[in-house]
């Protein structure tokens, strides 16, 4: 990590690694569709955007190995479960219910767009190139997702009330992406991090909003919320399952390379 | 730990030869082209199933613009491709086309003879001025 | 309606075909020529393409099930992600040749349904389990190495749009094999469980693979209208022979052991126990490895459906479809004028 930033190390890394465990675990749900999906065209399409999030996760990764002298596979298998910084709604199982995975996907990816334009906004150049080019990248997802929500929608009845009872299920579960990571605010105060969390939730309810109003879908986004959660290492019960499931390989032999 | 839930927990189907609900029929074909680089030409690099237009640019450019570098995809609905039918129409004329080609052209062969005559026409100024 | 649109789609040796196209077909196939999608084509060549790509088809989206598993198992972020690369790649191979099959004559959705339903078939080797990470090395380096064999022979087939696909198949299916080889490579040369579990692995692989080429030839397969017209262009036994070629020595060299089912005195196999196969020599005159047959008995059990894990993968293909039938149903037909996106 470069000197300079010696004083907001610890801050800078729990903000990384909530959005390189967010990508994570979110690419891992929505590759485990690889293969399963409604339209092989959009298994591959789906697939894509999967390998991109972890792509994403494992570039940020890198990065805090080689600040932090560590190994960006033992970042993403590796660690305790209150070791990790995601949200709960990154990690929600869909069930096989394609509607959930597309909703979880529209609401993730609107945030981590705001979230990587943050990001490439900041005085570190290094991060800020680097999150410049995951935001091209990441708006891939969200082109993907907006369509198929105002696509749905518009369609038969049946898809209508899939996707209502996915928005059900996942929106209740967003404020969670809007928990601070700890010591966030230094690194908006020196420019590390611009903008603040309140404009991003601002935001990101502005453009979720647009397009539930143009697929005609109105719904109640709740507010952000104060709980502490997954960025204090908080999970939901079936949290540990699910890494004893990611990192069943790598914990049989850790010290092997495979 | 092992399988994930997605792939566990199938049902056992009564009938596993057949299905309950009708057929659904097919997608509208559509055909891709990609372009590798700036001022290349777009090549035809095969097909997809789409409701639409913006679905099947969405499908195009996953599949067939991510495993290779790619600056452009184009995407079109077949049946709205006018092409020539391979037995009844003929395209390339069947008598002599060779006017239409520089291989018609044997201008090595009168260049030898053209530097021939030149050099002929040449040798005979200078034998007649010498001679008479 | 629960009638398939495949079940007229069938051969019919009988069928008399216009003698004057049949010999310009075959006179076009005989030069090397490339048979398009809008050609003129004997009604057997339609079916029996029809069949193959079919059959590559249902292979390849079978295909993804295996390694699909291990998506979200993959011990590291590289391997995680060029595991879901593969896998996508297979998915994109049975679209692409599900388009050469609907292009053919039977929609996409009847050869779901098929496939969902038993009524077609797919690669026997899928039907075999794959219970550790080394499994997916294997599947990478050995079924893939088989499938690259097959491929690069229908690749110089007669029917154009499979052979193009074939093309584009066979350049990706060279990243899922050096992949697969580096894989095979680091746990060969990592701890002994890692080796331990690699040499299981190809004990579970070697002989679904070479069951992998389709049963011995019989004498006519050489003279079958599918040799004429190059849908077919090598047999299973010159493609069975070509693979233990390659991958005999390749196995010796990483040092794992070459098995087969014991016998007794007469070649009966006895049990299902594997001992060394004692015919992996090279022979130098001919140039070839031997190498013990397959038990083709148990290939014979897979095919009719009773091997390890056929009803598992059916089931979850099944299980697949019927969920996203809501999608498709929604977009079938659709034209909701959602502008191009830039």
């Amino acid at each position: 990590m470069p000197d300079e930033l010696g004083q907001h190390r610890a801050a800078l890394t729990e903000l990384l690694l909530s959005i390189a465990d967010d990508k994570l675990m979110l690419g891992h749900r929505n590759a485990d569709w690889t293969g399963l999906a409604p339209i092989l065209e959009e298994d591959i399409a789906f697939s894509a955007l999967a390998q991109d999030d972890i792509a994403h996760a494992g570039a940020l990764f890198d990065l805090l190995a080689d600040w932090n002298d560590d190994d960006a596979n033992r970042l993403a298998f590796g660690r305790q479960p209150d070791e990790y910084r995601c949200a709960a709604l990154v990690t929600l199982s869909d069930e096989f219910d394609w509607a959930v995975a597309l909703v979880r996907q529209f609401c993730c990816d609107h945030f981590d767009q705001l979230r990587l334009a943050r990001l490439a906004a900041s005085s570190l150049q290094p991060l800020a190139d680097l999150a410049a080019r995951m935001a091209r990248e990441e708006a891939l997802g969200v082109g993907h997702a907006d369509q198929w929500i105002v696509r749905l929608s518009g369609a038969t009845a049946e898809a209508r009330q899939r996707v209502e009872s996915a928005l059900r299920i996942v929106l209740p579960l967003t404020p969670g992406l809007f928990e601070e990571p700890a010591g966030v605010a230094e690194l908006e105060a020196c420019g590390l991090y611009p903008g603040s969390t309140d404009q991003m939730h601002g935001q990101w309810c502005e453009m979720v909003s647009n397009v539930l109003e143009h697929a005609g879908l109105p719904a109640t986004l709740p507010p952000r919320s104060g709980e502490a959660g997954g960025r204090r290492g908080r999970h939901p019960a079936e949290f540990p399952g699910l890494l004893d499931e990611m990192c069943e390989v790598y914990r049989s032999e850790p010290q092997a390379q495979w | 730990m092992g399988l994930s839930s997605k792939r566990t927990g199938i049902p056992t189907y009564e009938h596993p030869d057949r299905l309950s609900d009708n057929p659904e029929g097919d997608l509208r074909a559509y055909e891709v082209f990609v372009q590798t680089e700036r001022g290349k030409p777009h090549t035809h690099c095969g097909s997809v199933d789409a409701a639409d237009d913006a679905m099947a640019l969405q499908f195009a450019r996953e599949h067939y613009g991510r495993d290779q570098a790619c600056v452009q995809v184009w995407v079109c609905p077949r049946d709205a491709m006018i092409r020539t039918d391979y037995d009844k129409d003929l395209v390339f004329r069947l008598t002599d086309q060779s006017y239409r080609f520089a291989k018609g052209y044997n201008v090595g062969a009168k260049w030898r003879e053209f530097r021939a005559q030149r050099d002929y026409e040449d040798y005979r100024k200078e034998d007649i001025k010498e001679h008479f | 309606m629960s009638v398939s649109a495949g079940d007229n789609i069938k051969l019919d040796w009988e069928r008399q075909e216009d003698p004057q196209r049949l010999a310009a077909f075959e006179a076009r196939i005989d030069a090397g020529e490339l048979v398009e999608a809008d050609d003129w084509m004997p009604q057997n060549y339609r079916v029996g393409m029809l069949r193959m790509a079919e059959h590559h088809a249902n292979s390849e989206i079978v295909g993804a099930l295996p390694e699909g598993e291990w998506i979200t198992r993959a011990p590291s972020l590289k391997r995680k992600l060029a595991l879901i690369a593969k896998v996508q790649d297979e998915v994109g191979h049975g679209q692409m040749l599900y388009r050469v099959s609907q292009d053919l004559g039977k929609p996409r959705d009847a050869m779901l349904r098929d496939l969902c339903t038993g009524r077609t078939k797919y690669h026997n080797v899928f039907n075999y389990p794959a219970p550790t990470w080394a499994d997916v090395a294997m599947i990478q380096w050995l079924v893939d190495g088989a499938a690259i064999m097959n491929q690069k022979s229908l690749a110089d087939g007669s029917y154009g749009p499979y052979v193009r696909t074939m093309r584009r198949i066979n350049m990706e299916e060279a990243f899922h094999f050096k992949s697969g080889e580096d894989m095979v490579l680091t746990l060969m040369s990592g701890t002994p469980r890692q080796r331990r579990d690699t040499q299981a692995a190809f004990d579970r692989w070697w002989m679904p693979c070479l069951m992998f080429f389709g049963p011995p030839d019989k004498d006519s397969t050489k003279t079958s209208p599918f040799m004429t017209w190059r849908i077919k262009t090598l047999t299973n036994d010159t493609l069975r022979q070509r693979f233990v070629d390659r991958f005999a020595p390749a196995a010796i060299d990483l040092g794992l052991e070459i098995k087969t089912k014991q016998r007794d005195a007469s070649g009966a196999i006895v049990s299902d126990d594997l001992v060394p196969d004692e015919l992996i020599v090279h022979d130098e005159a001919s140039g070839h490895y031997g190498f013990t047959q397959p038990d083709w008995d148990e290939f014979n059990r897979v095919i009719r459906g009773n091997g390890p894990l056929n009803r598992e993968r059916v089931g979850l293909r099944r299980f697949s479809y019927e969920q996203g039938a809501w999608v498709r149903r929604a977009v079938l037909g659709q034209t909701c004028g959602l502008p191009l996106a830039n």
